[in-house]
């Protein structure tokens, strides 16, 4: 595609970026189909080509962006889905969450939207603060009708009963049951173990009796995804070194052989730090380092024998794709097969796949779109369960978990605890 | 009788039709003439016959393609062709029982102009659908050519098709391209018999539903088996479900075999070979042996296929008529005394539910005027018709009114 | 590229067509389906050819058939243009907006409406994607049979508007040949409906016309498409030579020796290493021209064929030949096919997609004067071709943001186009003239032809406002081209009756 930058311009990194991938376009159209966004709307704008498009006249114009374009940048998902459809090779990633952070640097939202986003962001990655909003909006939830549809999803999020975490509140190290085979730093993430630390559990029980010692390493926080899909980089990119310092103290320090993630969405950006600092002299090396020791919680497992299988007549269950494994980090085939390595009989959600809607922060802040896209996916398993009487919806990613389980009366699990439970763990909670 | 003017080539076309509208005159075009009783009786001041207009231009084999005046006799197409193993995959029917004319009768022109298929119409389809390109002298006196001589090409709007099946009201096609196709290697038939209407139907419609590759699919009730000539339908009287395979030997036989073992709990199951298997499909395509009653009015009725069998029965509960199934139950060949005046109302008013278009294709004179030939169209239809008729031939010079009355 | 010029008068008017469009289509849960603002219009500006960019005077993005009859109603009353756009995939830009028209998206018209089996059809809306309808079928073993490299992508309605082909055409015919019914508004906003779930249609065939019209006779709203049960099984041969003539020797025996395989197509060497970086389908590296060949049918049928097809293809000196072993393999032998136009995006900033259709026998011939011509404009080209009907497809790459390499691209282009026409071809086979090939409509038509096509025109929109300025260089009024003309000196037949 043509392009029209001024040299200026193209001095910088990021627009170099910027106008390989558009000249790397050739408009043919071919992720369209896999957009979320463009599937229910219909509409140019909300697709990954037109999106392209708006950015390259925001970025070519040198204007301010208009609100327009603000709005389509915003409703996207951040899904990947596109990335995969492409055949000219086009990095849609980088390029809207530059797109992103450019808009927050030259784009005044107003103040009730500024103050919105920012609080979301803040309270979820925050878990202390996260929990104590938690437990006033569990007695605002009678009230949520009063609040403006942004902060009603928040509320509506809530579950109806908070779970108090038990074994990592305080324990940081988890040795291995037998002779320990590996060292792994767990990322326990932020919403993940205010939401569900049941996840969290299950995977350090099933890691330590494959033999591999867990440790919570010390400093390590939000991995900085939340802000960076909302354009907020330098604040990503901050909890970013502190996590890079943290695990390198770590490696450095008492050696580890991966960092392992489970909430995939987080996996996403951690593997990305690798690129996040590509350009940043201190940090390239550090990060590359500490993206190439991440794995899913999937990959590593691929690489051991699961434990033996202790449970008999599991149930039947639905599979969901997170967007983050599947086309962030390409993982589709490990967590099928372990799932049915331990028994499980699998099921397959029929037609394309499509993203839930959670998408970090996205169904808090675009609740409409998020509402639209859980409804159709859910009616597509819902529609399976059905027919094979499966009672369980198994994902690897704590927002897919959240936002279908808000609309389905299928248990909806991470396939960590399904794999914990199978091999002799506990049975994930309701 | 009106005069019969005969142009050997493009240019006498041009000439005649240029002093047609120049005198405010009309012109029916022929080829072999063997379909004229087919449309709306029209009165023309001469009949312009394009039979020396019959010259093969060209015909590339390796290339599927052939061009030839539109007076090419349709005989001779195919005799060339089957010297290469080659055919019309359209398979056009030969209507000359039913119009009473000369056994194998027809032109390449005549055939493209009524857009005629027969059986094979469901596989291969249509006339119109090999039609790739030609040359035609407008109502206007004007020379004109579109398509090509490649099946792909969107070069254009797609004339060969609007002037296939237009019954030669909007221009005389004196040069015609066709798509043309390899002979099957082997055919076979199978049948099973004693099914009625909606069995019969059933029957064919699992055939597509599995891996069969049924190229032709008919069901002749009993009193229509048994005017056929081949002795294993016409000594007993029951009905007869049939469809055929084609293609190389080994997967014939394999897919006749399973549309038999799929067939096994209808009924009685046999298969036809070669002249037998040909003879059927020939008798279904060209109606006029099997509808034998040389003064019945017969019409061709077009719907989904699935509504064959009840639009049948409900027109069977007001007119008294005989039909059979071609194409899968979506094409009904009914035949019911000439002299009956209401049959058309009859068929149409039933079709008006279910969708689709009835032809009559043989009638008195009188018949022919009173009823619809063509279905009815609806207003607008009926105004986009005339104005492209105004268009091509504003005077109204070709064939005037043997589509529609004013087309 | 020449366009029509804008009307200012329309412009003039452009605040009051504004409102009486978002009277017709009123905001939605999710936005304004009327844009108006210049970045919402940018996304628009173009389709799959995207060298040539237009923003239009307003998009609207109806939902329903009379949302659009009213449109079109509104529109004709005040000499407005529409153009229609489905996916806006185009590769000749039939979908090129018009600065002075309205840009009608069909993107909500996205629900297949009806499945039956029984009947072997399909009804949906035009925006519905051509690879959604064999998806939707799938489970009962159906497809619909047309499948054009941007399947995955490209809009039934648009399908039927350029008629469009694809790689199993061979067999199983165009669109045209798989259309049985449509419902179309026409510009003055009366809405028709043409055939159904039978075959053939009343009167004359417009089924027939409108594929493959481009978008100058109606806005189509409703299909209704012929599906084909699935073969009982399909294998794809990957056969390669080492020049391209003995390749198109072996398509030219498959067919004469009597196969019409399901899809037969034709790489070369180029686009044979930009689809493997895509798809890693595992295309050979040391081949010049591959050819993809696929035989469908029953198992028996399938297997002996294959035996066949590659006893000739070894008798001609083939140097690869790979037979696909399962359901998956065939599928990625024809990914990197059909990903081959955006793929070849990898190795260049732009392309330029040409689609000339030539008799089969003269392909080597043309290969090698488009080889001479690619040194001549000193761009690189690369060859993908549906080698069993003939249907070239030259991708010439050069980078837009170098001055004047467009304008050697498109001139090359055009001089491979005439090349076709000069060897007995046709400008397009599948993309449409467009306004890419508009201007060389006269090289192939006499102005009769032209004038003839126009009257085809004026008979559904005598205004002339559906999607001008594609298809025809000049466009005639249509009281001009209703004239009759008197014929001088020709009364030969004065002596026949009058009625």
């Amino acid at each position: 595609m043509k392009t029209d930058f001024t040299e200026v311009q193209r001095s910088n990194p990021l627009m170099q970026m910027m106008e390989e991938n558009l000249r790397k376009c050739v408009h043919c159209g071919f992720c369209l189909p896999s957009c979320p966004t463009y599937s229910v709307l219909g509409d140019e704008r909300e697709s990954p080509r037109g999106r392209i498009y708006l950015i390259k006249d925001m970025l070519e114009s040198r204007d301010a962006p208009n609100t327009e374009t603000v709005s389509h940048v915003d409703s996207c998902l951040s899904c990947l889905a596109c990335v995969s459809a492409c055949p000219s090779g086009v990095d849609y990633q980088h390029y809207i969450d530059y797109a992103r952070s450019y808009i927050e640097d030259h784009h005044q939202r107003p103040w009730f939207e500024r103050f919105l986003r920012s609080l979301i962001v803040y309270i979820i990655t925050h878990a202390r603060f996260f929990r104590f909003v938690l437990r006033m909006a569990r007695f605002a939830k009678p009230l949520s009708r009063f609040f403006s549809s942004k902060i009603f999803s928040v509320i509506n999020m809530v579950p109806a009963e908070l779970k108090v975490e038990k074994i990592t509140n305080t324990a940081k190290i988890f040795p291995a049951k037998g002779l320990k085979i590996k060292r792994v730093s767990l990322l326990m993430g932020c919403a993940q173990n205010v939401l569900r630390p049941s996840i969290n559990e299950a995977t350090i029980r099933l890691l330590t009796r494959m033999n591999m010692e867990v440790v919570v390493t010390e400093g390590v926080g939000c991995c900085g995804a939340l802000n960076h899909h909302i354009g907020k980089d330098s604040i990503a990119r901050d909890l970013a070194k502190t996590n890079i310092d943290a695990w390198l103290t770590e490696f450095d320090q008492r050696g580890i052989d991966n960092i392992i993630v489970n909430a995939a969405g987080c996996g996403t950006e951690i593997k990305d730090y690798a690129y996040m600092f590509k350009d940043d002299l201190e940090y390239n090396e550090k990060a590359k380092k500490i993206s190439n020791l991440t794995k899913d919680i999937s990959e590593l497992l691929s690489e051991h024998q699961l434990p033996s299988v202790s449970l008999s007549n599991q149930p039947n269950i639905i599979y969901h794709d997170a967007c983050s494994l599947m086309y962030g980090q390409g993982i589709t085939r490990e967590p099928r097969e372990h799932l049915k390595a331990v028994g499980f009989e699998l099921t397959e959600i029929p037609g394309r796949h499509f993203c839930c809607g959670s998408a970090g922060s996205y169904n808090l802040l675009q609740p409409a779109m998020a509402e639209t896209l859980k409804d159709r996916r859910l009616t597509l398993i819902d529609k399976v369960s059905k027919s094979n009487r499966a009672s369980i919806l198994a994902t690897g990613n704590i927002g897919c978990l959240m936002q279908l389980a808000s609309g389905t009366g299928l248990q909806v699990v991470h396939t960590v605890e399904l794999l914990d439970w199978a091999t002799g763990g506990l049975k994930p909670p309701n | 009788m009106s005069k019969r003017l005969i142009p050997h080539n493009k240019k006498e076309v041009l000439d005649i039709v240029r002093g047609v509208v120049n005198d405010e005159k009309s012109i029916e075009i022929i080829g072999a003439g063997s379909k004229r009783g087919w449309g709306r009786p029209n009165k023309t001041s001469a009949l312009v016959d394009l039979s020396k207009i019959s010259a093969i231009t060209l015909y590339e084999p390796q290339e599927l393609v052939m061009t030839a005046g539109g007076g090419t006799p349709i005989e001779d197409i195919q005799a060339i062709l089957s010297e290469n193993q080659q055919q019309l995959a359209f398979e056009p029917p030969d209507l000359s029982i039913l119009y009473g004319g000369i056994k194998g009768a027809g032109t390449l022109g005549g055939i493209i102009s009524t857009n005629l298929s027969g059986p094979r119409r469901i596989q291969s389809g249509a006339a119109r659908d090999f039609c790739l390109g030609f040359d035609a002298i407008s109502g206007r006196g004007e020379e004109f050519k579109s398509g090509g001589r490649v099946v792909k090409n969107v070069t254009g709007f797609d004339l060969a098709k609007l002037l296939s099946g237009s019954f030669g009201t909007l221009a005389i096609m004196v040069s015609i391209t066709i798509k043309v196709l390899p002979k099957p290697e082997k055919t076979r038939t199978a049948l099973v018999f004693g099914l009625d209407d909606k069995q019969g139907i059933q029957a064919l419609s699992e055939t597509f539903q599995g891996p069969f590759e049924v190229n032709a699919a008919a069901h002749l009730p009993a009193d229509i088996a048994t005017n056929s000539l081949i002795p294993l339908l016409n000594n007993r009287t029951l009905s007869v479900t049939a469809v055929r395979f084609q293609g190389p030997a080994t997967s014939v036989c394999a897919r006749c075999q399973g549309v038999k073992a799929l067939w096994q709990s209808y009924g009685e199951v046999k298969e036809l070979h070669g002249c037998n298997s040909a003879s059927l499909w020939n008798e279904i395509g060209n109606v006029g042996s099997l509808l034998n009653g040389q003064t019945d009015q017969i019409w061709r009725i077009s719907v989904p296929p699935s509504e064959g069998a009840n639009l049948v029965a409900k027109i069977k509960s007001v007119v008294q008529c005989k039909t059979y199934f071609d194409w899968g139950g979506g094409l009904i060949w009914l035949a019911a005394d000439g002299k009956l005046t209401e049959v058309g109302m009859a068929i149409r008013s039933v079709l008006g539910s279910i969708g689709g278009h009835a032809t009559l294709m043989r009638g008195s004179a009188e018949l022919r005027l009173t009823s619809d030939v063509f279905q009815p169209q609806t207003p607008v239809l009926s105004r986009l018709t005339r104005s492209i008729k105004d268009n091509f031939d504003p005077t109204h010079v070709l064939n005037p009114s043997r589509m529609y009355e004013g087309i | 590229m020449r366009m029509p010029i804008p009307d200012a008068n329309i412009i003039a008017q452009r605040s009051e067509i504004i409102e009486r469009l978002q009277q017709i289509v009123p905001r939605g849960e999710f936005g304004d389906s009327v844009i108006i603002d210049s970045a919402g219009l940018r996304a628009y500006e173009c389709d799959g050819l995207s060298a040539y960019r237009q923003l239009p005077l307003i998009v609207v993005l109806p939902e329903t058939t009379a949302q659009i009859s009213r449109i079109l109603t509104f529109c004709n009353e005040i000499g407005v243009k529409i153009v229609a756009r489905g996916a806006g995939t185009s590769l000749s830009g039939g979908a090129l907006p018009l600065a002075d028209a309205v840009m009608l998206g069909l993107g909500k018209f996205n629900k297949i409406l009806n499945i039956d089996y029984a009947n072997r059809a399909v009804i949906t809306q035009p925006g519905v994607t051509n690879l959604s309808i064999s998806e939707a079928v799938s489970d009962a073993d159906f497809y619909y049979a047309p499948d054009p490299s941007s399947q995955i992508v490209c809009s039934i309605g648009g399908n039927v508007a350029e008629n469009s082909g694809g790689v199993h055409c061979l067999k199983y015919g165009l669109t045209t040949n798989n259309l049985l019914g449509l419902e179309m508004v026409l510009m003055n906003g009366d809405i028709i409906k043409l055939g159904g779930k039978y075959l053939g249609s009343e009167g004359y065939d417009l089924l027939g016309i409108i594929s493959g019209s481009e978008g100058l006779l109606g806005v189509i709203t409703e299909v209704t498409l012929r599906i084909l049960k699935k073969p009982e099984t399909a294998r794809a041969m990957l056969i390669g030579f080492n020049n391209a003539a003995l390749a198109g020797d072996c398509v030219a025996t498959i067919i004469g020796s009597g196969i019409i395989p399901g899809g037969m197509e034709m790489m070369d060497k180029l686009a044979i290493e930009a689809t493997e970086e895509f798809v890693h389908a595992g295309y050979p590296s040391n081949v010049e021209t591959l050819l993809i060949v696929e035989l469908d049918g029953p198992v028996v049928e399938v297997s002996d064929l294959i035996a066949r097809v590659q006893n000739i293809a070894n008798g001609l000196g083939s140097n690869y030949i790979r037979v696909s072993k399962n359901e998956a393999e065939r599928e990625i032998f024809w990914a990197g096919r059909k990903a081959a136009f955006p793929a070849i995006g990898r190795i260049t900033p732009d392309y330029y997609c040409v689609d000339g259709t030539i008799p089969r026998a003269r392909l080597p011939e043309v290969l090698i004067k488009i080889n001479e011509m690619s040194q001549k404009y000193k761009l690189r080209v690369a060859n993908v071709f549906h080698a069993g009907d003939g249907n070239l497809h030259p991708l010439i790459m050069y980078d837009a943001n170098e001055l004047g390499e467009l304008e050697r691209a498109e001139e090359f282009g055009r001089e491979i186009l005439l090349l076709c026409v000069d060897v007995g071809g046709v400008l397009t086979g599948e993309h449409g003239v467009g306004v890419e090939k508009r201007d060389l409509m006269e090289k192939v038509f006499t102005e009769e032809d032209l004038k003839q096509q126009q009257r085809l025109k004026c008979a559904f929109d005598p205004n002339g406002l559906l999607n001008p300025g594609k298809v025809f260089p000049t466009l005639h009024r249509c009281a001009e081209l209703g004239r009759v003309h008197v014929h001088h000196g020709e009364t030969s037949f004065s002596d026949i009756p009058r009625f």
